[in-house]
């Protein structure tokens, strides 16, 4: 494996930058469909069930 | 015991024998799950329907036993005996023992199996198509039961024998630190164990007694919950060879190091601690059980979110180290210098791709409330193909190019095979899983043989129900010929002939080594007591609650056996039953 | 311990989801009333279901001006009655039984859906808006028919709606 490697890249020269972006992007992915999901799908469906009046 | 270079085989060639058998027994189970998984697709979708409606559900449950039990575990077993070999570099204390725990696992496995099959014989009173989850008052012929039981013991003398290897190498390296794959091994066994114990109870003090006519009866709300205290814990068992997997073995293949070890030791912690006190949010709709409790489990599971989004980041970065290492730049760019033409990357990548999208519907379904929109329907169904239909799954067939060599000493048959099968996987499971969580949400049940029913049509917002039942047709023919590939390729390596200068043993070095994490990760005992502590916190009163108030073998009822040759039988209680409610 | 500044950034935006996401779901129970099916009914012994003074008797029932209760019991592999109509308007509140095994009471496209356990009476209640046709199904394997046990809600406009008997 060793022989395809350019460079070795030490920990202290290594910021995760491409990480730190798709996990962004993961992120805000998360955030939309949850909102999606809850106030759209879920609670804007019939039916819902409430506490108990009778 | 060897601490030369080179593969598995020729390090610890009795060892690699149990891994190889562990292996090989895995994939039989995959052979038969898999050619269930398509019977069943084409049966739900009204395509061909070769067996009788009324006896999908036999094969729906050798479906899930032998893909998620058998399957999963066996390949699981092979993973860690490996894992613990490896990292402590000393065979096993006694290899009596370990073959012992594997026969005992084999034969549990062959004991539920013939009990379902047994639908299948004429004049065989034997069945047990109880699913997966075997609710009472459903009940199964005992082998079933007797055969989950045996299983699990098998795995729990697993576990003490990777204990038992630790223990010797820690009285000859008493001031070193626990190597990540050993300490991954251990951790995961010890949440197992914890877990596990419920349905243990739950088969032997209850169900298999019942089951021999010793008790009559028993509280479906209790043993129900006692299997969701093992049933969610379960599924990280299965995802834990996975992460260790990603862990340890994906940077390597990125051609880097793995970005933290402190972190990997603080997620499998996590996992210790987490993993059991949350099943009963399996339960959010059940009656005879509190909201609170349901509030309590909904936040323990919304904190097992954490290991998971942690592991994201810390492997996410270890590819990303491989990939600028082999020099890869850019903010996105390094993604094209990995190396996408290797199966055993390609397949891990993809399936830790599906686990993000599985992250979020899990994330739906661990919602208390919002629960009511999926409970029971077929986006939970679409959301565990994610998780251990591929995460899992998939990771294990990308896995297995890379040990097999290791195992046999041969090298594997056609690794562009092996890229398509694994792209063919993901291409499948895209379309299937799509389709069931869409199928989900507008109300579609999963487990059952026909959800086509006569007084009501579902109603699609966007497509059709054809449209999305063509994507399950697709997605499961790809998934099964997917199966087919990769058993090729691995029956087809197994009878090669041994070759020269294959790659050495070994798993990945670390950027941020054990040294940067606090002695205390590697205390398992107090892991293991805290975890224990939290899981009385979470089941003790649900337990209280449930017992007193329906008794500890339930207000009554009796069983319904799930034998379908006296399917006439149950048609005639049903009659009666329904007579007398009406009179 | 040394965590990168990322991986820390990411650790709390971890938190954040979760923390969100609890909050969200504590929204939907305190803000919007969501109430979860729980244990604040009694026990019931399955094999007496028939002689219970109210499933004994399924059906429709009035309990207020604008308030039903319906009592359904549920077996392999139907459910008694099969065919519910209530009024549009109306809050109406399922009361659930069974006298085998563990069944569901799923309202197809809707958010009425739990668990039928033997032994336990599950009680979701909904408010019926509009008027509506919606099918039933049994989401919970119970047997080798589970396939064939579906039932039907109409939810009819007030004016049409008469109780049975009433006739």
């Amino acid at each position: 494996m060793s022989s395809e490697l350019e460079r070795e890249i030490g920990h202290d020269e290594f910021d995760p930058v491409g990480t730190l972006g798709l996990i962004t992007i993961y992120f805000l992915i998360l955030v939309v469909l949850w909102i999606f999901m809850y106030f759209v799908e879920f609670a804007g469906g019939d039916l819902t069930v409430v506490g108990v009046v009778v | 015991m060897s601490t030369e270079s080179g593969t598995f085989l020729d390090q610890f060639p009795a060892e690699a024998k149990v891994v190889r058998t562990a292996f090989y027994s895995s994939f039989v189970a995959l052979f038969v799950g898999a050619l269930m998984g398509i019977l069943q697709v084409l049966h739900r979708t009204d395509v061909l329907r070769i067996v009788d409606s009324a006896d999908y559900y036999s094969l729906l449950t050798l479906h899930a036993v032998l893909l998620v039990l058998s399957f999963s575990v066996f390949f699981l077993v092979g993973i860690f005996t490996w894992a613990v070999t490896t990292s402590l570099d000393r065979g096993l204390q006694d290899l009596r023992y370990t073959w012992a725990w594997y026969g005992l696992m084999a034969l549990g496995t062959l004991l539920a199996g013939i009990a379902v099959l047994g639908a299948f014989i004429p004049g065989l009173d034997m069945s047990a198509a109880v699913l997966y989850t075997f609710y009472a008052p459903l009940q199964a012929h005992p082998f079933y039961y007797l055969g989950l039981a045996l299983f699990i013991v098998g795995t729990w003398l697993a576990g003490l024998d990777w204990f038992r290897s630790w223990w010797a190498w820690k009285k000859d390296n008493p001031d070193e630190r626990i190597p990540l794959p050993t300490f991954m091994a251990l951790t995961t066994t010890l949440f197992w164990i914890l877990s596990s114990a419920g349905v243990a109870v739950s088969v032997l003090a209850f169900l298999l007694p019942w089951s021999l006519g010793i008790i009559d009866q028993v509280n479906a709300l209790l043993t129900r919950t006692l299997f969701w205290y093992f049933g969610h814990a379960v599924v990280y068992f299965w995802l834990m060879p996975a992460y260790l997997l990603w862990y340890t073995m994906l940077p390597k293949i990125s051609g880097g190091k793995l970005f933290s070890d402190p972190l990997a030791r603080v997620v499998f912690v996590l996992f210790l601690i987490l993993s059991t006190p949350t099943g009963i949010h399996h339960q959010y709709l059940d009656p005879g059980i509190a909201e609170g409790f349901k509030f309590i489990a909904m936040v323990n599971t919304m904190f097992l979110l954490l290991p998971s989004l942690l592991t994201a980041f810390t492997v996410v970065a270890s590819m990303e180290h491989g990939a600028r290492q082999r020099g890869g730049s850019g903010l996105f760019g390094w993604l094209r210098a990995l190396p996408w033409r290797d199966p055993v990357f390609t397949g891990m990548a993809l399936a830790g791709l599906m686990f993000a999208a599985a992250g979020f519907s899990g994330m739906i379904n661990a919602g208390m409330n919002i629960n009511y929109l999926v409970h029971n329907t077929w986006w939970v169904v679409g959301h565990f193909h994610l998780t251990v239909g591929t995460a899992v799954a998939l990771t294990f067939m990308a896995a297995t190019y890379w040990f097999l060599p290791q195992l046999t000493g041969k090298a594997i048959w056609s690794k562009s095979l092996g890229l398509v099968q694994v792209l063919v996987w993901f291409v499948g499971m895209t379309f299937m899983s799509n389709s069931m969580h869409r199928q989900g949400l507008i109300g579609v049940p999963r487990r059952t043989a026909e959800p086509q029913y006569s007084g009501f049509d579902y109603e699609v917002a966007v497509g059709s129900m054809a449209e999305l039942n063509m994507q399950v047709i697709i997605g499961g023919t790809l998934l099964f010929i997917s199966t087919l590939l990769f058993l090729t390729v691995v029956v087809m390596t197994v009878i090669g002939d041994k070759v020269d200068g294959l790659p050495d043993n070994g798993y990945a070095d670390t950027l941020s080594g054990p040294e940067d994490a606090p002695l205390v990760l590697d205390n398992l005992k107090l892991w293991a007591g805290i975890a224990a502590l939290l899981v009385i916190l979470a089941y003790s009163l649900p337990l209280a609650a449930i017992i007193t108030r329906g008794g500890i073998l339930g207000p009554g009822g009796s069983p319904s056996p799930q034998f379908v040759d006296t399917l006439l039988f149950v048609g005639r209680v049903a009659a009666d039953t329904v007579g007398g409610v009406i009179a | 311990m040394n965590i990168h500044t990322y991986e820390k950034f990411w650790l709390g935006a971890s938190m954040v989801l979760i923390v969100g996401f609890i909050l969200t779901i504590t929204y939907g129970s305190v803000g919007l009333g969501i109430a979860m099916v729980d244990d604040s009914e009694p026990t019931i012994n399955p094999e007496n279901v028939g002689d219970h003074p109210d499933f004994g008797d399924p059906g429709v029932e009035q309990v207020g001006e604008n308030e039903y209760v319906v009592h359904v019991v549920a077996v392999q592999f139907a459910y008694f009655p099969g065919e519910i109509e209530v009024p549009a308007d109306s809050t109406v509140t399922f009361k659930l039984t069974s006298e085998d095994v563990i069944h569901s009471f799923s309202v197809v496209g809707t958010n009425a859906n739990t668990m039928i356990i033997p032994g336990e009476i599950a009680s979701v209640t909904v408010e019926a808006d509009e008027p509506g046709e919606y099918g039933i199904v049994c989401s919970e394997y119970c047997g080798s028919g589970h396939h064939d046990m579906e039932g039907k809600l109409t939810v009819v406009p007030q004016d049409e709606f008469e109780l049975e008997g009433d006739e």
